[in-house]
């Protein structure tokens, strides 16, 4: 219990509360503007946390994260156009109850059932987070290898579009990993004789290139947009929200733990979680024809998903160093860069800061209902910010972010180079989010590899023979050939069923 | 998207290759086992193996759209200049801030970037003058990052 007043009286600490509020609004803002997701919104705020104790910095970025996820609903009501891709499963349905007149509706259930949905994955992550800590007390080395391989692997399997690309993006981000000087001999790989290179490919100008500059560039090539807005009379957002949450309960229930499960799973985001509460309430509705053509029912059941998803990503990241998604994967480059390394270490010596983050979530999820409403209330000002006004503003906190860690301009170089690769890879269907976790789970990947390879004097026999590396491993051997054997399967049914007359 | 595939997946076997013939010259741990090597080398290979397929699967699109009917090409004409033009505004920042210190060079670049999108000039040189200086205010006052100084030490 005094590990929870700790975390409470951190949390209350004027100077954070500042934070919380101004990366409320931040979130709010990033998530509502169309073009720009709250994977660039993290990205731009690391600059800031690396000068910010631990807690606020991991504070804010939960706070940022869950306004960005509710945020991007809004548009989606309005005009049509998803604020961030966690959003885009029921665009559709939000706005076409729009055009019915009941945009009050749409954004009400938006931001009750985001908090609502918010605070169901804070249960789940406090409730279950210190019990995985116990079991990953007995991981060694072997364990966090495989581990680590199949939140990769995890990642390439449910990467949008080609699966094949998702692998070509993680493997880049393991090869920038693997940049600068090695872990067993001290030799520097891939340096090119440059000194800055020698300390690898920095985490945050990279982060900042592939997600800040890569969007700066797609905005500017589509050129000026303008939507036409539909004014909310944002005072009655809350009427008959005691009756949806009543009528639909089941509906939350389900779609907060199922969003909160594809949090823990490595490499699923919010996105993916949307998509999947919209399929599985479509098919257990029982008016499932209005799907599409304005359903309040899927807005609650995805936007429930989207928002319980993003405590369920910190799950794998807290307990063992792997990401959930993009942003707890940004966390994880946080943590280290504040010398603690994420982990069931963590739980057991720095507790404080694991309850700041689970009373973090609650907060956030609770001033989400004012900060929503005050959100919803200035949308048709927010959305009428012009692109090109904000995208010169996006590009100086690019630059000058990342010269900010090291001072260094070569920083501003990685950026640049970081951003122009992430803008051709995305362009040509090639998804951007693998690169993140390979360049995090890289360093983690080889390290434990080659300390399990000395240790075991080159004995790969260990990492089947260990129980718990045995159930890991064979997940992950699972994972790699599901689509070979996927294909396999759908062949053999073709084959077996009688030739169409 | 076939030509695409044919030009991304060259594009990463050749960065394969370049790794892979690369990690030779890495040295071997004591009892001659490949240390620093190791893992590029894996990546070099599976670098190959995956580009090989994007590069096949590319190959067989181009070949079918050939045969069914001639490539073209529906994509609105675009802006392509101003992505460069973001790009080359970067390489100014990082050619000039040290030379001309923090607060000319933003203000320089903001104002080059608004004007090419499209806002009118006044607005552009006001926008680009109180953005700056609230960058300023976050990281010189606020962070206490240090900024480069400049000639004139602003």
């Amino acid at each position: 219990m005094d590990f929870v007043f700790q975390g409470l009286a951190l949390l209350m600490a004027p100077k954070v509360l500042l934070i919380i509020c101004l990366s409320s609004i931040y979130g709010l803002f990033v998530g509502a503007m169309p073009g720009l997701t709250a994977t660039m919104a993290a990205a731009l705020l690391i600059p800031f946390t690396f000068f910010m104790d631990p807690v606020p910095a991991l504070v804010s970025i939960v706070t940022m994260s869950a306004m960005a996820i509710f945020a991007g609903d809004i548009p989606a009501a309005l005009v049509r156009i998803p604020g961030t891709p966690s959003s885009a499963a029921y665009t559709q349905d939000s706005f076409e109850l729009t055009k019915q007149g009941k945009a009050e509706l749409v954004l009400g259930a938006d931001v009750i059932f985001s908090a609502i949905g918010g605070l169901m994955g804070a249960v789940v992550l406090m409730s279950s987070a210190p019990l995985l800590a116990e079991v990953a007390m007995k991981f060694s080395s072997f364990e966090y290898f495989w581990l680590a391989a199949l939140g990769l692997s995890a990642t390439v399997m449910v990467s949008r579009g080609s699966q094949v690309k998702g692998a070509l993006a993680m493997i880049l981000g393991l090869f920038l990993s693997t940049i600068g000087v090695d872990i067993t001999l001290g030799y520097p790989r891939f340096t090119f004789g440059s000194v800055e290179l020698l300390n690898g490919v920095d985490f945050i100008p990279a982060m900042v290139g592939v997600f800040g500059v890569s969007e700066v560039l797609r905005n500017v090539l589509q050129g000026e947009m303008s939507y036409p807005i539909s004014r909310v009379r944002a005072g009655k957002i809350f009427s008959g929200m005691g009756g949806l949450i009543r009528r639909y309960k089941v509906n939350v229930l389900r779609s907060g733990l199922l969003g909160t499960f594809i949090g823990v799973l490595p490499g699923a985001g919010a996105d993916i979680a949307a998509w999947l509460a919209y399929a599985v309430s479509k098919r257990s509705s029982k008016e499932p024809e209005k799907y599409g053509a304005g359903s309040i029912e899927a807005i609650i059941d995805s936007g429930t998903a989207n928002n319980s998803c993003l405590a369920g990503d910190w799950v794998p990241a807290l307990v063992f160093g792997i990401p959930g998604d993009t942003i707890t994967a940004i966390v994880i480059g946080v943590l280290f860069m504040k010398g603690l390394r994420p982990g069931p270490m963590i739980f057991e010596r720095q507790p404080e800061i694991i309850y700041a983050v689970y009373l973090a979530f609650i907060f956030a999820n609770l001033i989400m209902i004012p900060f929503g409403y005050l959100a919803i209330r200035t949308s048709a000002q927010m959305l009428r910010v012009p692109k090109n006004i904000l995208m010169p503003a996006i590009l100086i906190f690019c630059i000058v972010g990342s010269f900010a860690i090291n001072n260094s301009v070569f920083d501003i170089g990685t950026m640049l180079v970081m951003g122009v690769v992430g803008y051709f890879m995305e362009a040509n269907g090639y998804p951007v989010a693998p690169i993140v976790l390979g360049l995090v789970l890289g360093p983690i990947l080889e390290q434990n590899f080659m300390t399990s390879m000395i240790k075991s004097d080159w004995d790969l026999t260990l990492f089947f023979t260990r129980p718990i590396s045995a159930i890991l491993g064979g997940l992950t051997l699972i994972v790699w050939f599901f689509p070979v054997l996927a294909a396999f399967l759908e062949k053999a049914k073709k084959r077996n069923l009688p030739p169409v007359q | 998207m076939g030509t695409k595939d044919i030009i991304g997946g060259g594009i990463f076997i050749a960065l394969g290759l370049f790794i892979f013939i690369l990690t030779f010259q890495f040295p071997s741990l004591e009892g001659g086992q490949p240390g620093p090597s190791l893992f590029p080398r894996i990546l070099a290979v599976l670098f190959i193996f995956f580009a090989g397929i994007v590069l096949l699967r590319g190959w067989r699109t181009r070949v079918e759209t050939l045969r069914s009917a001639p490539e073209e090409d529906f994509e609105v004409p675009r802006n392509y200049f101003s992505p460069v033009f973001v790009l080359i505004l970067i390489a100014v920042y990082m050619a000039l801030s040290n030379w001309l210190g923090f607060f000319l060079t933003s203000t320089l670049i903001l104002f080059l970037m608004m004007i090419k999108l499209g806002v009118p000039y006044l607005r552009s040189v006001v926008i680009s003058i109180l953005l700056t200086l609230f960058v300023n205010f976050m990281f010189y006052k606020i962070l206490r990052v240090p900024l480069p100084m400049g000639f004139l030490g602003w």
